[in-house]
C-alpha cells in the first residue's frame, strides 16, 4: 500500500495518476532523476515477478476450469468419446430430473438449518467463553472447538458413521441406558438428515467461533459500560450493543457459512451415500455422480453452472441486505 | 491495487490486472498445447506395463512374488503394479475414469463383475484373438474353471476378462449361535421359511446385543440374492446371441454348455414385478419383527468384526471372508457355511474379477502375457497363498487351501457353480453406477415402514431404473 496516498484518497483518472507520480517522486526526494526512473522500472518488473505465480496459479486452476466448466455444460461428454454439442438441453435434462431436483431442495434446507445452528451455536459460545471463562480456559476452549475442522470430514464420518450406527452404535447404547429404544440414525430419512446436519455443525461451527471471538475482543469496553449506565445490562447488553457491533462479522461468517454449507459433500457421502431414498442427497453429490460415476461430464457441468449462479445470487443478497442490517463503527 | 514497494511503484490498475490475467490464461494455454497429461509429469509414462488394482500399498506389494515370476518368463515386459484404495468397486471404477481424464489410464485393470460391462462398452479390449490364437495353452485353464464364471464376463459374444477369483452369495453362520438356539446345521435344500424359523429360534435365545440377520444395502449380498432365489431380479435378465467359439471351442462337452451365451444383458427394470414386491415384504418383515437389521447404504466395513464378536447370527457372504474371520479371532468351528436358503429356487448370485486389457493400452501383446500367466495355476497360488477370495480354479478350492481356519463345508463355496448352474453375476449392466444407486438409495425406504410405504419405494426405484437405464452407456 502506498504511503504517499491513502487507498481511499487515491485521485483517480490520467489526472489523478499524473499527480500521484509527481508527488511521489517529490516525496522521494525529488532527485535522481534518470536513476529513478531505472529503479522504478526495475521495480515494476520485481512486482510482475511476485504477482506471476498467483496469476498463472489463478488462470491455470480456477479461472480456465472456470470457463472450461460452463463450456462443458453445453456439451455431452463421458470423457472416452468426442465431446458432442447439444446447446441447452443438459439444462433442460438437469431440470427435468427429479433427483437434481430433490438434491437441490435438500441442499437449500441444510443450508437454513445447519448455518442457523452454526452461527446460533459459534456465538453463544462465543460469547460464553469470552465473558465467563478465565484467560486460560479461554485459551483451551479456543483450541478445543476449533479442533474439529483441521480434521478430514471424511474420516470424521466414518468415525460417526460406527458412533450412530443402530445395532451396535454407542450413541443408542447411551440412550440404553436411560430407557430410550434404538434409534434408527442412519436408515430413516429424518434420522439421517440429523446426523448429516449434527455431524456438519459440529465440525464446521469453530471457524464462525473464532470469528466471532475476534470481533467481541474488537468492541470497546467503553461501548459497554455506557450501556450499562443507561441501564442496559444481561440479555439487553448483548441485544442492544453486541449484535448491533458484531454484525460486521456475522455477515462475514454467514456469508462463508452459506457457501460453505452449500457446497456440501463429504458428510452426507460418507454418513448415509445420499439417502435413504434421496434424504441427504446434496447438489455436489449429484454433480459428483453425474461426472465420475455415470460419465455425463456435461450434464454435471450444468449442475455445477446452476449452483455457482445460486451461490453467486444468495451471497449478492446477502450483500444488498446487509446495508439495512449491518452497522460499522 | 497498488504496487507496494516503497510507494515508488506506479499503480497496477485493475485493467491492467486484468490484462494480465487474461494474457496469463492465453499463455498458460499456448503452453500447454498439445495437451498436457498426467504422463508429463516425470517418473511417468515410462513403457512399463501398468496395471490397476484395488488394495492398499500391501496389496501391490503381495503381487511382487507374481511379478517376479512373469520377468523372469518375459524379461522383456516391465511390469508396475498400482494399487488403488477404493472403498468399494464402485470408487475404484470412479478412480480408474479420473486416470483416464487425467491422461494417465493404466493398460490393464482389475476389474470385477460390477464394472465388467461397463469397461467391456466403453474401456476394454476383447480377447479374443488372443484366447483363438492361444488356445492350446489355455485349453487347461477353461478346464479348470466353471462356465458360468467365464460367461459373466461375454459381452455380446467377445470375451473381455478370464475370471481370476469370485464369491457367491452363500450364508455364514455363527455355530455357537446356532447351538445356543437349539438349531443343528440346515439342510442343503433349506427354504426361506426355515430361514425365519432359525433366525426366530436364535432371537429367542439372545434378546440383548445380538443381530440373528445382518445384512447390507448393497448390489452384492444385499436384497439381490433374495431376488435370485425367488427366481426374479429388479433387472429383466436376458442373454445376448453369440460366443459358440468359445463354447465350442472350450465347453463343447459340459453338461451346462446349453445355458451358455454371448453374455448377460439387463436392458429394462423389474422393480414392478410382483416376486420383487413378495422378496422385499419378506425382509421387511424380518425387520419389522427384529429378526434382521434395517441395512445401511454401502457398509460391510465393520461386519467381519461384528461377525468374529458373536453379535450376528448370520449373513450372506463368500469365500472372500474365510481369512478375516480367521485374523478377526474365530477358530474354524466357529462357524460354518450353507448354500443360500431356497425359495422357488435356489439360484445364487456371484461376483467375480479378473483383468481387462484397456483399448489405450500401449502393448496389447504385453497386456495378454500378462493375463495368461495370471491365469495360470502358478501365478493364481502365488496371488491366492490364503482364503482372502474363492480361486477361480476349481483345482485350487481344496482343504489345503482352508486348513485350520475353516469353514467346516467349504465344499460349498465351489458346488454352489456346480449344484446350481442357472447361478448368476451381479446385475450390472454398462450403467451399473447409475443402476446402483437406483437400487440401493430405495431398499431402505421398501423395508422400513408399512406396505405402503414398501409399494411407494419399489414405485420409486422403478421410475429410477427407467432413468438410469434410458441414459447413455
Amino acid at each position: 500500500m502506498s504511503t504517499t496516498t491513502p487507498p481511499r484518497e487515491r485521485p483517480r483518472g490520467a489526472a489523478g495518476r499524473a499527480r500521484t507520480t509527481t508527488a511521489r517522486t517529490h516525496g522521494a526526494g525529488g532527485t535522481g532523476g534518470a536513476a529513478t526512473t531505472g529503479s522504478r522500472h526495475n521495480q515494476r518488473w520485481l512486482a510482475w515477478i511476485f504477482l506471476a505465480p498467483t496469476i498463472l496459479g489463478m488462470g491455470l486452476f480456477t479461472l480456465i476450469p472456470i470457463v472450461a466448466s460452463v463450456v462443458l455444460a453445453f456439451f455431452r461428454w463421458d470423457i472416452i468419446s468426442a465431446p458432442t454439442f447439444v446447446g441447452f438441453n443438459n439444462f433442460s435434462e438437469v431440470v427435468q430430473d427429479p433427483t437434481v431436483r430433490v438434491s437441490f431442495l435438500n441442499t437449500i434446507v441444510f443450508v437454513v438449518v445447519a448455518v442457523a445452528l452454526q452461527l446460533g451455536l459459534a456465538l453463544a459460545l462465543a460469547v460464553m467463553v469470552q465473558e465467563k471463562m478465565p484467560a486460560w480456559l479461554r485459551v483451551f476452549f479456543r483450541s478445543a472447538f476449533f479442533f474439529p475442522l483441521i480434521l478430514s470430514a471424511a474420516s470424521v464420518s466414518i468415525f460417526m458413521r460406527y458412533l450412530f450406527n443402530e445395532q451396535f452404535g454407542v450413541v443408542n447404547w447411551f440412550l440404553s441406558l436411560v430407557g430410550i429404544p434404538a434409534v434408527p440414525w442412519l436408515t430413516t430419512p429424518g434420522g439421517s438428515a440429523a446426523v448429516v446436519i449434527l455431524v456438519y455443525v459440529w465440525q464446521n461451527f469453530g471457524f464462525s467461533f473464532l470469528l466471532f471471538i475476534g470481533g467481541l475482543a474488537s468492541i470497546p469496553v467503553e461501548t459497554y459500560e455506557a450501556a450499562a449506565i443507561d441501564g442496559a445490562t444481561g440479555w439487553r447488553k448483548h441485544l442492544h450493543v453486541t449484535l448491533p457491533l458484531l454484525s460486521p462479522t456475522t455477515l462475514v461468517a454467514s456469508v462463508m457459512a452459506i457457501i460453505s454449507a452449500l457446497q456440501v459433500f463429504d458428510q452426507p457421502y460418507v454418513l448415509t451415500r445420499g439417502g435413504p431414498g434421496d434424504s441427504t442427497r446434496t447438489a455436489v453429490m449429484v454433480i459428483f455422480e453425474s461426472a465420475f460415476q455415470r460419465l455425463e461430464f456435461g450434464q454435471a457441468s450444468a449442475i455445477g453452472v446452476l449452483l455457482t449462479l445460486i451461490i453467486m445470487a444468495i451471497t449478492a443478497a446477502q450483500f444488498r441486505l446487509s446495508k439495512r442490517f449491518v452497522f460499522y463503527q | 491495487m497498488t504496487g507496494a514497494i516503497d510507494g515508488h511503484l506506479r499503480e497496477i490498475t485493475r485493467r491492467t490486472a486484468l490484462g494480465a490475467l487474461g494474457a496469463g490464461i492465453i499463455g498458460a494455454t499456448v503452453a500447454s498445447w498439445p495437451r498436457l497429461s498426467g504422463t508429463d509429469i516425470p517418473g511417468r509414462g515410462d513403457d512399463s506395463l501398468s496395471i490397476a488394482i484395488m488394495g492398499t500399498a500391501a496389496d501391490a506389494a503381495a503381487r511382487q512374488r507374481a511379478i517376479d515370476a512373469f520377468t523372469r518368463l518375459h524379461p522383456e515386459i516391465r511390469v508396475k503394479v498400482q494399487a488403488i484404495q477404493a472403498v468399494d468397486w464402485k470408487d475404484f471404477f470412479t478412480k480408474i475414469l479420473t486416470m483416464v481424464a487425467a491422461g494417465t489410464p493404466p493398460d490393464v485393470v482389475y476389474v470385477a463383475t460390477e464394472g465388467a460391462q461397463l469397461f467391456a462398452e466403453k474401456l476394454a479390449h476383447p480377447l479374443d484373438e488372443y484366447i483363438r490364437r492361444d488356445a492350446a495353452d489355455m485349453r487347461e485353464f477353461f478346464d479348470d474353471v466353471h462356465p458360468s464364471l467365464v460367461e459373466a464376463f461375454m459381452y455380446k459374444g467377445s470375451l473381455y476378462q478370464l475370471p481370476m477369483d469370485w464369491n457367491a452369495a452363500n450364508m455364514y453362520y455363527n455355530t455357537a449361535a446356532f447351538a445356543q438356539a437349539g438349531l443343528d446345521r440346515p439342510a442343503d435344500d433349506w427354504t426361506h421359511t426355515d430361514f425365519r424359523n432359525s433366525l426366530a429360534a436364535m432371537r429367542k435365545a439372545r434378546t440383548s446385543d445380538f443381530t440373528p440377520y445382518y445384512w447390507t444395502n448393497r448390489l452384492f449380498g444385499g436384497v439381490v440374492p433374495w431376488l435370485y432365489a425367488n427366481d426374479t431380479s429388479f433387472l429383466k435378465e436376458t442373454k445376448s446371441a453369440g460366443g459358440d467359439w468359445l463354447w465350442d471351442g472350450f465347453y463343447a462337452n459340459d453338461p451346462s454348455r446349453s445355458l451358455r451365451s454371448g453374455g448377460y444383458q439387463w436392458l429394462e427394470p423389474n422393480a414392478n414385478d410382483d416376486r420383487v414386491f413378495e422378496s422385499f415384504d419378506y425382509l421387511r418383515g424380518l425387520v419389522k419383527d427384529g429378526l434382521g437389521v434395517r441395512p445401511e447404504e454401502g457398509g460391510g466395513s465393520s461386519l467381519v468384526g461384528l461377525f468374529a464378536s458373536n453379535r450376528i447370527g448370520t449373513t450372506p457372504a463368500g469365500g472372500y471372508w474365510v481369512q478375516g474371520l480367521h485374523e478377526a479371532g474365530m477358530g474354524a468351528n466357529d462357524f460354518d457355511v450353507q448354500f443360500f436358503p431356497r425359495w422357488k429356487t435356489q439360484r445364487h448370485q456371484f461376483g467375480t474379477a479378473g483383468y481387462a486389457i484397456m483399448k489405450t493400452a500401449k502393448d496389447k501383446d504385453a497386456a495378454w502375457e500378462w493375463i495368461k500367466f495370471s491365469s495360470s495355476r502358478e501365478a493364481m497360488e502365488l496371488i491366492f497363498p490364503n482364503p482372502i477370495t474363492t480361486p477361480a480354479r476349481r483345482s485350487m478350492v481344496n482343504e489345503q487351501l482352508y486348513a485350520g481356519k475353516g469353514p467346516a463345508h467349504w465344499k460349498v463355496f465351489y458346488d454352489t457353480l456346480d449344484r446350481f448352474p442357472t447361478t448368476g453375476p451381479i446385475p450390472a449392466p454398462p450403467q451399473q453406477a447409475a443402476v446402483e444407486t437406483a437400487l440401493m438409495k430405495n431398499v431402505s425406504l421398501a423395508v422400513s415402514g408399512d406396505e405402503q410405504q414398501l409399494k411407494q419405494a419399489l414405485a420409486s426405484m422403478q421410475r429410477d431404473l427407467e432413468l438410469a437405464l434410458r441414459r447413455q452407456s
